[in-house]
């Protein structure tokens, strides 16, 4: 009954405006439970720590991840671009040996063995007989970090080569550059970049394919590059020059760059021309009217032409029936005295 | 009761709830929060990778592992461009795992205090310790709390051929014990 008559009291209150009733408690205790409950919503411990723990989770993931997207750009590509552009250009050069023929187009086969370690679509290293390309092409190292990266990060990542070419910007180098889009996807974040990347390698110790072609693989020369500077030659220079089979680059010459010799492209090269003597004890017949500076000697620029050509007569007794033109004498200083008209 | 002064009991009453459950928010929080064996665990196994990994061989003053030190007059370690993690990656490539081990037992003296234990592992291999005493494996197996860092890690076997190991799954394992 007492409660019945509460109730009646207070909508009575209620209607006058609560002014005039006597118990406004119940109207307190609502405003109290109402702010209890704001409180409670406020500071609920477990949402307090769950959120910071997530979000201490998730800054370490990110910063996992984030980590292997750096290391992806500035590090992993440069590093398998340089090894597998050695290995290609090593691998043309086999294949160039076993063919016994020039590249029609360097840049599409470099590309070609990069990616897929083929050329014309077949596997390199089976026209090679040799091991080189093979687990070491640029798809299959990005499959490599693929699946390690899936193993330790759980991560998804997605590479797409765009472009893969190889230049000459100095003579003893070969720049290679790569484009790449990738993308790496976690369960918290995902990347998507662009990168290009470049890569050098040196020249020395490789195989000059001009040699191997013209001479259907019978004399081989290394690039060595000589150690004499410009105005420092002499006849006996030059002995050891020919001797080492060593390369000089001069500014400014006809001669072609190392990648201009896997083509029958024997041009001036603007920049990174590179030339050496042939040695006439390596060639049959030793005793030929051409200059022995390799370009222009198979390229047959002085042939027959005696007039123009010079015994160079103070090395005949290491390096029988070595021709120079009169161009090249002056540039290695050989001497009036070490050298007589061919005729 | 005056019916007046009711208002102000219901208040007083409300207000002494709302204090005692105020309190009863502020240990729970307290309790939760304060779990230092976590986070020093886990910033543990990080710190430690990260120092394996962003240490090159060239900036370690180590009379084993650091530039001059016995490995480098040796002829086995030979770029000192080489990170200690990657050093550690390319004694694994080349088989040297007994190095492989002392070299991290030695670049880490001083970093892990003595309290905590440490695995490393790179590929799936335990490189650190190789062979784990029964009290480590037991404190291991027995621990609350284990936790991990992982990384990838590659590099070059050879400057002049460019050839390269890896990328192998770097993983450091911490726990107190």
């Amino acid at each position: 009954m007492g409660g019945v008559r509460k109730t009646i009291d207070f909508w009575r209150a209620k209607k006058s405006g609560f002014a005039g009733m006597g118990r406004k408690g119940i109207f307190f205790t609502f405003i109290a439970i109402t702010i209890m409950a704001v409180f409670i919503i406020i500071f609920t411990p477990q949402s307090g720590v769950s959120l910071q723990k997530n979000s201490q989770a998730l800054k370490t993931r990110i910063g996992s991840v984030d980590g292997y997207v750096s290391d992806l750009e500035s590090s992993y590509f440069e590093t398998v671009l340089r090894a597998t552009t050695f290995k290609a250009v090593l691998s043309l050069i086999f294949y160039v040996n076993s063919t016994g023929s020039y590249l029609t187009d360097f840049d599409s086969a470099f590309s070609e063995v990069m990616v897929t370690g083929r050329i014309n679509g077949l596997p390199i290293d089976s026209i090679t007989g040799k091991k080189i390309m093979e687990n070491s092409t640029l798809t299959d190292w990005n499959n490599k970090i693929i699946s390690t990266a899936k193993d330790t990060l759980n991560v998804n990542t997605t590479i797409t080569i765009i472009n893969v070419s190889a230049s000459q910007s100095k003579p003893w180098n070969i720049d290679s550059r790569l484009l790449v889009n990738f993308t790496v996807a976690s369960n918290v974040a995902e990347w998507k970049k662009s990168s290009a990347v470049t890569a050098t390698i040196g020249i020395e110790g490789l195989h000059d394919p001009y040699y191997l072609v013209n001479t259907d693989k019978a004399y081989t020369n290394q690039i060595k590059k000589s150690t004499v500077e410009f105005n420092q030659w002499s006849i006996e220079k030059v002995r050891e020059h020919l001797r080492n089979g060593s390369y000089m680059y001069w500014q400014n010459s006809d001669a072609p760059s190392f990648l201009m010799r896997f083509t029958d492209s024997i041009s001036p090269s603007g920049c990174c021309g590179i030339e050496s003597f042939v040695n006439p004890n390596k060639i049959t017949p030793s005793d030929r009217i051409e200059s022995y500076m390799d370009y222009l000697f198979w390229t047959h620029k002085f042939a027959g032409n005696c007039t123009q050509l010079y015994n160079i007569t103070g090395l005949w007794d290491e390096f029988k029936f070595f021709k120079l033109d009169l161009g090249h004498m002056a540039k290695y200083n050989i001497t009036s005295q070490y050298a007589v008209k061919t005729c | 009761m005056p019916s007046k002064k009711r208002g102000y009991f219901f208040v007083l009453d409300a207000v002494l709830g709302l204090f005692v459950i105020a309190m009863g928010i502020f240990i729970i929080s307290t309790s939760y929060v304060n779990v230092p064996q976590l986070t020093q665990v886990s910033l543990l196994a990080d710190d430690l990778l990260v120092f394996l990994s962003n240490t090159k061989i060239k900036d370690l003053n180590n009379p084993y592992a650091g530039i001059g030190g016995q490995l480098w007059k040796d002829g086995v370690i030979t770029d000192a461009d080489n990170s200690l993690l990657q050093q550690v990656g390319e004694f694994y490539a080349t088989n040297k795992l007994d190095t492989a081990e002392k070299f991290v037992a030695n670049v880490s003296k001083d970093i892990v205090p003595e309290q905590f234990r440490y695995e490393v592992w790179i590929d799936g291999n335990l490189i650190y310790p190789r062979n784990p005493a029964a009290e480590h494996i037991s404190s291991k197996n027995n621990t609350a709390l284990l936790l991990t860092s992982k990384k990838l890690t590659f590099g070059i076997m050879s400057r002049t051929t460019s050839s390269i190991w890896g990328p192998y799954k770097a993983e450091v394992f911490t726990w107190e014990g």
